[in-house]
């Protein structure tokens, strides 16, 4: 699977992450490498059993809230009055 | 030297003296509570101490919560007297991927300490800390124990809660221990498994005494060869591997070849898996509630893209950005949807061979511990250190790393044998026949 550079800008506008152009043609190049080395799976050949359910049971809990509530200014990077503050979102 | 007082101290001591060399540990806690020292990978949340991941998007974020493995381990009388390296969020298999540098092997400090939890193995290796926790996605816990020459357990999925474990993956995390000897895992494994309400995939499976067979030796058992992961070794690795099969066979266990075909995949199902995985989980880091915020953005977008962008290394946005790929439209079903297909087709090849054999073997690792610098500018290369341990975290089962001897390198070897869902008693008994038979772990490394 070859990525080319737009290929790589929209994976990366997709994952919010921010390259520079060097970098995006060095991921877009690692990238190729590694998928065309996970392209072996293609030649798996694949019964009709697959996609079936775990026979370990997942045990499913009451959906109330348990946990004291954190402090969440201790660790927030702009906190103000019960609020995490971000740039302006609206009419930006 | 029993008093748990000194214990912490000399434990202190030793880190003071040796980490300078190591670069193995990130923290200590130089108030720690008298106890068992003990030392955690830093991306299990500790209240008394920072969780940094490795990575500079989580600078000085203090949990306000212990992880419930840290959280069992105080109520048991354990210490928790330092924080250890790891690669970012724990991908990477040789610690190189850390912010704060790399951790040095014990036994050749040109060497990796493997990875992820390369510092919580070394710490141990160099007998800074009698144990530590880590945690395993593909084998972040017994590559680098193989490596640095102890032993390092991977648990069942769901053996041990996950709850402040910071995610990677959350259908393949699962946190491991690091001890000197088997039956130090055997009896610290008794005191973190078990149900935590607070991890819904930890299992209800009742605990056991899971040291009470360490004893009872290898007669009768049968043990399986993984033939498709050993046909291509050779060189000191097979050699090694071969006297370990000769320790089992005169302790009076049958040793013979197993077939797992799709064990070859683990590695390329893996970084589809696992990187979707993550870029899901890495999603939260995003400079709003915790953690690295640029100082440049000015839009919301903007803080997005570049807290990420500054936060993050390498390594992680490269895994970020194939998972992404993985999880996006028009590749979803060729690389995501086929993975998980082929993924289940090797956890049916191997409860097969579970039907034939009470365990599988295969070396730990294809090598022994490498330069420093050696693999970091090929990826590809970095990931398939970890083609022996893979496959236990995509089928979901218990494997041991044990010393099995040392290269002409004077680095250490390790025997890896996996055993069936929750079948960590049974691991113990085989691992501690090995190990009372060849004493590896009485050697200690030049560092230490």
């Amino acid at each position: 699977m070859k990525i080319t550079r737009d290929e790589a800008k929209r994976i990366a506008d997709l994952a919010h992450l921010a390259f520079d152009d060097a970098a995006l043609d060095r991921m877009a190049s690692e990238m190729t490498k590694i998928l065309t080395y996970i392209d072996q799976l293609a030649e798996v050949e694949l019964e009709a059993n697959v996609g079936q359910a775990s026979d370990c049971p997942t045990p499913l809990r009451d959906d109330t809230i348990a946990s004291q509530p954190a402090d969440p200014a201790r660790n927030a990077p702009e906190w103000d009055n019960g609020y995490f503050v971000v740039p302006k979102v609206i009419g930006e | 030297m029993s008093d748990p007082r000194e214990l912490v101290g000399a434990s202190l001591r030793a880190i003071a003296e040796l980490n300078p060399r190591l670069n193995a540990v990130l923290r200590v806690n130089e108030n720690a509570p008298a106890g068992t020292p003990i030392a955690v990978k830093d991306n299990i949340v500790t209240t008394d101490m920072p969780t940094t991941c490795g990575s500079r998007i989580l600078p000085d974020f203090v949990s306000p919560f212990d992880a419930t493995a840290v959280a069992r381990l105080r109520a048991s009388g354990w210490s928790i007297v330092a924080k250890t390296n790891l690669d970012e969020f724990a991908m990477g298999s040789s610690t190189e991927h850390s912010a704060f540098g790399v951790t040095r092997n014990p036994w050749n400090l040109d060497c990796v300490a493997g990875g992820s939890s390369g510092g919580s193995a070394a710490a141990v290796a160099a007998r800074m800390v009698p144990a530590a926790l880590g945690s395993e996605t593909g084998g972040s816990v017994r590559q680098p124990a193989a490596f640095c020459g102890v032993v390092g357990l991977k648990p069942t999925y769901g053996r041990v809660s996950r709850n402040g474990l910071v995610a990677f993956a959350s259908g393949l995390d699962q946190i491991g221990i690091v001890t000197k000897t088997v039956r130090e895992c055997a009896d610290l494994l008794g005191v973190i498994a078990g149900h935590d309400p607070l991890d819904s995939t930890s299992s209800t499976e009742p605990v056991g005494d899971y040291a009470a067979d360490v004893d009872a030796g290898v007669r009768g058992l049968r043990f399986g060869v993984v033939r498709e992961a050993v046909e291509k070794l050779d060189g000191e690795v097979r050699s090694n591997f071969d006297a370990a099969l000769d320790v089992l066979r005169a302790g009076g266990a049958t040793v013979e070849d197993a077939s797992v075909p799709t064990i070859g995949y683990a590695i390329a199902i893996y970084y589809i898996v696992a990187n979707a995985e993550a870029s899901a989980n890495l999603s939260r880091f995003d400079g709003v509630r915790y953690g690295h915020r640029s100082a440049r953005a000015r839009t919301l977008r903007e803080l997005y893209f570049q807290s990420r962008g500054e936060g993050f290394g390498d390594e992680v946005k490269r895994r970020i950005m194939l998972g992404t790929f993985a999880l996006s439209a028009g590749y979803y079903d060729s690389y995501y949807g086929r993975a998980q297909a082929v993924r289940e087709r090797m956890r049916g090849d191997f409860a097969a061979a579970f039907r034939r054999f009470d365990y599988l073997l295969t070396p730990t690792t294809p090598e022994a511990a490498f330069r420093i610098g050696a693999k970091t500018g090929d990826p590809l290369s970095m990931y398939l250190s970890d083609i022996f341990t893979a496959p236990a975290n995509l089928v979901g089962i218990p494997a041991i790393a044990v010393p099995s001897g040392f290269s002409r390198q004077r680095l250490p070897l390790s025997l890896q044998i996996m055993a069936p869902h929750f079948g960590e008693s049974a691991l113990f008994r085989a691992a501690g026949f090995f190990e009372r038979e060849t004493g590896h772990w009485r050697e200690a490394p030049p560092v230490s």
